[in-house]
């Protein structure tokens, strides 16, 4: 996507991902999964980019491949232009300063034995950032922007005396006390209530005011994404099939699968009221592993397998900001 | 006679701290055929209604008072094998990510068979193969993968196989708690329309209890919206999700992303769920109710009728008389 929207912060350019398996037992034919396909994205500073989709699209790999949490198989990341890709030692340390990482389930990715004061100042000592006098009130700082307040009451606290919420709270402020430029939240809300993630949600839009962080959102609900995210690319099956605004996505959809995904959507209130396709979704038809076509075209009802099947479409601009991967348009 | 009429039930665990009131006087009543969903977050005994009616408490778990009638039969009040007879056979579960507990080293058509074996010996291997097959076909399965081992089958399809085993002795009704939840949004709206024909198709009663408001809400006929162990709202759909009464159900409502709408309407609803062992004298909202007064603090909320089938409870619609 070549167009100009001011500053890319971070762009991620023809990255693909490959899990080799090592072969079975007795050395059966080893597979490799092919997690994300030449995958291209910009987000633009200041805004939050959502990425949806379905489990096993991929959409968690490309937040710990922009991270560095794993290695990148071929393409590039670049972070305000600067190449970031396969970075080690310090200048992978001076990187991680600036990106950040939320995950998913606030009950594993705190450590039990550590207090919050601990957890919240351990990325500072790490980075060397301030006295430890000063580390205590920019902990509190961060603490209380995610509402944890009075933080005072907080800063000795161990995990397990905290609501999931409380936890998720913490190990935002965790990213945010670094005063990143970036963050990835990878379905932060998904181990949590509806009432308790629509406080996760806010956090995060006043984030994005307090600490003028970009975000990338990664979560599997178009509904949340419609409310958080500037911008939305869905993905399957490690291929970007639409990119375009929330609104765009969810009353514009131009891609089978999206219109898919849109379909699936329970009837619910006024979500009753979203113009439905009709997809049809077809029995999976069976694709030679070799062969490279659209992801979706195994399911795909208006595929024809000339094209589709043998293909794989690239994303082209349809309309101000809106893309997307398919031949039959 | 209703298919199922619960009154009054109180379920308790017993906890190092001491009882914790996890269901506490919860009445309802179910058609045969119809379907009733419980809504709730984590923690406010969806759960354990359902793990009450199979008799399936874990050991901790007492039911304190109540009376659950099946069929006019007192569930609460029949022997170990009285009971056995009826679980399964009238009353099945699914289980949430039930698609899990499958056995890996077993077929799945096996599986489906030992089912219906356990209670029905006299039916024969043979002949609850041949049931198995068509069951496959009810829920959508192809039966050519009968002798296939869940590893070789998808999330969607192992669910499919579950819901299959439920299905087993025909039941009367069936308890499905989050039969999706583990599943993707394409998948699991073919997995409700699936349950949903199998519904209409043998009459069954189903009760639906989910965290997400919107499969509720497209699944169910009645809705009965729980907050720390109570029901606190019930009604039509129609009813409790056009105009909800209850200020829980009003702020649940409000705190769920939608497709449509102002973007700005999300509210959360601030603090926490009270502590269950000594739960509030009072309504066990008020904490966190936008909408209280001192008197909901003293006062145990009363069951005020908005409608015939429509009652929500708690002291403000009382006195506003909404």
């Amino acid at each position: 996507m070549m167009e100009n929207r001011g500053n890319a912060i971070i762009e991620i350019q023809n990255v693909s991902k490959v899990y080799r398996s090592r072969g079975a037992l007795f050395g059966l034919r080893a597979k490799d999964v092919v997690a994300l396909r030449q995958v291209s994205l910009k987000i633009y500073k200041g805004e939050i980019f959502g990425l949806v989709g379905e489990s096993g699209s991929g959409k968690t790999t490309v937040g710990r491949l922009i991270v560095g949490l794993e290695e990148i198989t071929s393409g590039d990341i670049f972070l305000d232009q600067e190449n970031v890709t396969g970075l080690k030692g310090k200048a992978m340390k001076a990187f991680r300063r600036k990106v950040q990482m939320i995950f998913q389930d606030p009950y594993q990715s705190l450590n039990p034995q550590r207090s919050v004061l601990d957890t919240v100042t351990e990325p500072l000592a790490i980075h060397r950032i301030g006295r430890s006098s000063d580390r205590k009130e920019m902990v509190h700082k961060a603490l209380k922007a995610v509402g944890l307040s009075p933080p005072e009451i907080f800063f000795y606290r161990y995990p397990h005396r905290l609501s999931g919420g409380q936890r998720q709270r913490v190990a935002i402020a965790r990213a945010m006390v670094l005063n990143p430029e970036f963050v990835i939240a990878d379905e932060p809300t998904s181990m949590l209530d509806a009432s308790i993630s629509a406080q996760i949600f806010n956090i995060l839009l006043k984030m994005r005011g307090t600490f003028d962080v970009t975000q990338m959102f990664i979560t599997h609900s178009l509904a949340a994404a419609r409310y958080l995210c500037d911008r939305v690319a869905v993905i399957y099956r490690g291929k970007v099939m639409e990119v375009g605004s929330g609104e765009t996505i969810i009353h514009n959809p131009k891609h089978p699968y999206t219109q898919a995904l849109i379909d699936a959507l329970p009837k619910f209130r006024s979500s009753g009221a979203i113009q439905r396709y009709g997809t049809l979704l077809t029995e999976e038809r069976q694709v030679d592993l070799e062969q490279v076509g659209c992801p979706f075209y195994p399911r795909c009802a208006v595929a024809d397998e000339t094209r589709c099947g043998r293909e794989t479409p690239e994303l082209i601009l349809l309309d101000e900001g809106h893309y997307v991967a398919c031949f039959q348009l | 006679m209703a298919l199922l009429e619960v009154e009054d039930l109180c379920i308790d665990y017993k906890t190092k701290s001491g009882y914790l009131k996890a269901v506490d006087g919860v009445s309802f009543t179910l058609e045969k055929g119809e379907s009733l969903g419980f809504v709730g977050e984590s923690g406010c005994g969806k759960t354990t209604i359902g793990l009450g009616l199979m008799g399936m408490l874990p050991p901790n778990g007492v039911v304190r008072k109540g009376r659950i009638l099946f069929e006019g039969e007192d569930l609460l009040r029949m022997s170990a094998e009285e009971m056995r007879q009826v679980r399964w056979r009238k009353i099945a579960m699914i289980f949430q990510a039930a698609m899990n507990a499958l056995n890996p080293v077993q077929r799945v058509g096996e599986q489906v068979a030992e089912a219906m074996l356990v209670h029905n010996p006299s039916l024969g291997k043979h002949k609850a193969l041949k049931a198995v097959e068509e069951l496959f076909e009810l829920v959508g399965l192809q039966t050519d993968r009968i002798r296939d081992y869940p590893h070789q089958y998808s999330g969607g399809m192992k669910q499919r196989a579950i819901i299959a085993m439920a299905l087993a002795c025909r039941p009367a009704l069936i308890i499905a708690d989050e039969p999706t939840t583990a599943l993707d949004v394409i998948v699991q709206d073919q997995i409700l329309a699936e349950i949903r024909a199998l519904q209409k198709e043998f009459n069954i009663g189903i009760i639906f209890i989910s965290h997400d408001i919107s499969i509720v809400a497209d699944m169910c006929h009645d809705i009965g919206i729980m907050y720390a162990g109570q029901l606190v709202e019930y009604g039509p759909r129609e009813d409790v999700f056009d105009s909800p009464a209850h200020p829980y159900t009003r702020a649940l409502l409000s705190s769920f992303p939608t497709l449509t709408g102002k973007k700005t309407d999300l509210v959360p609803i601030a603090g926490e769920t009270p502590d269950l062992v000594h739960p509030p004298k009072g309504c066990r909202f008020y904490d966190r109710c936008p909408e209280q007064i001192p008197l909901c603090r003293e006062k145990v909320s009363q069951w005020v009728a908005l409608s015939p089938r429509h009652k929500a409870l708690c002291c403000r619609c009382e006195m506003d008389g909404r």
